[in-house]
């Protein structure tokens, strides 16, 4: 087992992952928005940064867009396609509460999944596209895996200075206050609409970079890669980090990364012993759940270095 | 004298059954600096016709004119914003905020814009509101209070908070739902202090209110709703000899009379 891969792929996957977790911890732990679709967003920017960057087609292939543009291009065209999804899937359900809104953004995932399963012409469907434009060489000595680590990193670090910034301003407090009480919000003047509405398109704009990055670290857009699994994990990370707290989204989410990463690259001598693996990992992290949530270490931590 | 307020043949129905307004509508209007009681039996229609007023209801026909605003469809927000502020029948407040962030959070800050949060430009507005926010508690008689959890309140406190919250926005009228409910008689002396104050500051007062000791006291003229509609107005001595409103309300005469001073 080569150590330094798995470190090197957990720091890169948890960071890509990380940058959703921030963004779900702010739409539902201080919006007060339940996103059960948050993949869709991350999907969206992947698929925009393969679009815009592939050649176009040629042969078997069945996508009929492929705009073949520098990589920085798709990159920004990712957030900004995040973004537009968030306008057209937030404009019409925010005004829903709780469980209803959770509905319906997992509606709006799905919708958008069966998509890009079934028009062939976005993204050559179940097959997807694959040699997805990868920027960084390696620069002089440094290693390319390293640099895609390094860059994971700052966009993860960039979006929870961001969203910090944000919510340790006087924004952050009237989106507590509408959170917790709407109506008595609006009494003291805060649109609650309005408030809500910002907060959901903000936060899908780094989901959509991460999704551009995961396109290019994984060189392959595909449906599969984009099921409502990856919501749940992201949701698991949140509850499992704690509630309100950065440090406890990001903590969660490489906890649950380095989990998965270390069970799929143990050695394995034959096919069974891999699927007991794979089976083992869904008890482990049930139990690791069930501890978690007991216990809450990652909060306890979290809030520790909040404090300093 | 231009009215501050003027309510015009309101209705409210709720599942076609007329709530306010009887077959006119409901109509009265209120003097800018004007210290207003509303009273009524319970289920009256007091709390919808805050409700009307502060937007979180919309009527079924006639028109709410606030400060020469049309505010009848405007929603609570931005009713608010023009300075017509309210507190609830049971006290509402922001349980993740502290004490002294639910009052701050209550003003109308320009630091809350979004362009503002990145660039720290709202620190300086921050240290004004919570001199302002510290004095007003000294006012209500929270001082003490300030740095504690909105769950360690009592039933008392958190009205008073709740009125504190509003204060902070200088409203230029503010309703005041029950503000002696579950309130003990020295934070009652408090409220009757404070309000006294800001009427004489010139902000406009509308009170729903059962204690009419506490009331009778404050007031320069009374409202009387019966069943959505208006039985009476006028001054408190006008209304504590005016037969229908001692039958409807007060409960008979023996106890109209236990009101006078």
């Amino acid at each position: 087992m080569n150590w330094l891969q798995v470190i090197l792929t957990v720091v890169t996957i948890g960071s890509i992952f990380s940058v959703v977790t921030l963004a779900l911890n702010l739409q539902y732990a201080r919006g007060g928005m339940i996103n059960f679709g948050v993949v869709a967003y991350f999907a969206a920017g992947a698929y925009i940064y393969a679009i815009f960057t592939h050649p176009a087609p040629e042969g078997l292939d069945q996508y009929i867009i492929g705009l073949d543009w520098p990589w920085w291009a798709g990159f920004i065209a990712a957030g900004i396609a995040s973004l537009l999804f968030a306008v057209l899937t937030g404009w019409p359900t925010l005004r829903l509460r709780g469980e209803y809104l959770a509905v319906t953004t997992f509606a709006f995932a799905e919708v958008l999944y069966s998509f890009l399963l079934n028009e062939r012409r976005i993204g050559n469907g179940a097959v997807g596209l694959s040699n997805i434009e990868r920027p960084i060489r390696d620069w002089g000595t440094i290693d390319e895996k390293y640099i895609f680590a390094i860059v994971a990193v700052a966009l993860m670090f960039l979006t929870a200075w961001i969203f910090r910034k944000l919510l340790n301003s006087p924004y952050g407090r009237a989106l507590d206050a509408i959170r917790d009480d709407e109506g008595a919000a609006q009494a003291i003047g805060k649109s609650a609409k309005r408030m809500r509405l910002q907060v959901f398109l903000l936060s899908a704009i780094p989901i959509g970079f991460a999704g551009a990055l995961y396109a290019m670290y994984m060189t392959l857009v595909s449906p599969r890669l984009f099921t409502a699994e990856v919501s749940f994990i992201v949701w698991i990370a949140l509850v499992l980090g704690g509630e309100r707290t950065i440090w406890g989204a990001m903590a969660g989410t490489f906890g649950l990364i380095l989990l998965e990463e270390v069970i799929t690259s143990l050695p394995f001598e034959s096919v069974s012993a891999a699927q007991n693996a794979a089976a083992m990992n869904h008890v482990v992290t049930g139990l690791l759940f069930i501890a978690v949530l007991r216990w809450q270490p990652f909060e306890w931590i979290s809030k520790k270095l909040e404090k300093k | 004298m231009k009215k501050l307020l003027q309510v015009s043949n309101v209705t409210k129905q709720f599942g076609g059954l007329r709530a306010i307004g009887g077959y006119n509508g409901l109509s009265f209007d209120v003097d800018p600096g004007s210290f207003t009681g509303l009273i009524g039996p319970n289920g009256s229609g007091k709390s919808t016709i805050f409700n009307l007023l502060s937007g979180f209801l919309k009527p079924n026909s006639g028109s709410i004119v606030f400060d020469g605003n049309d505010i009848t469809t405007a929603p609570p927000e931005a009713i608010s914003e023009r300075g017509l502020a309210r507190t609830f029948q049971t006290p509402r407040t922001f349980s993740s905020l502290t004490v002294i962030d639910n009052v701050i959070v209550g003003a109308d800050n320009p630091g809350e814009r979004l362009r503002f949060s990145w660039t720290g430009k709202w620190r300086n507005q921050e240290a004004e509101l919570k001199h302002e926010a510290v004095e007003i508690f000294g006012r209500v008689g929270l001082s003490h209070r300030v740095n504690d959890r909105v769950g360690d309140l009592s039933g008392g406190e958190l009205r008073m908070l709740e009125v504190a919250r509003q204060m902070i926005r200088k409203p230029k009228l503010i309703l005041l739902d029950e503000p002696t409910a579950g309130v003990d008689p020295k934070l009652q002396q408090n409220l009757a202090d404070l309000l006294i104050a800001i009427h004489r500051k010139g902000t406009t007062i509308i009170v729903v209110e059962h204690n009419l000791h506490f009331l009778l006291d404050l007031v320069d003229n009374l409202l009387v709703i019966n069943r959505g509609e208006l039985l009476a107005k006028g001054s408190p001595e006008e209304i504590r000899s005016n037969p229908e409103v001692v039958s409807a309300y007060l409960g008979g005469q023996d106890a109209a009379q236990s009101y006078k001073n």
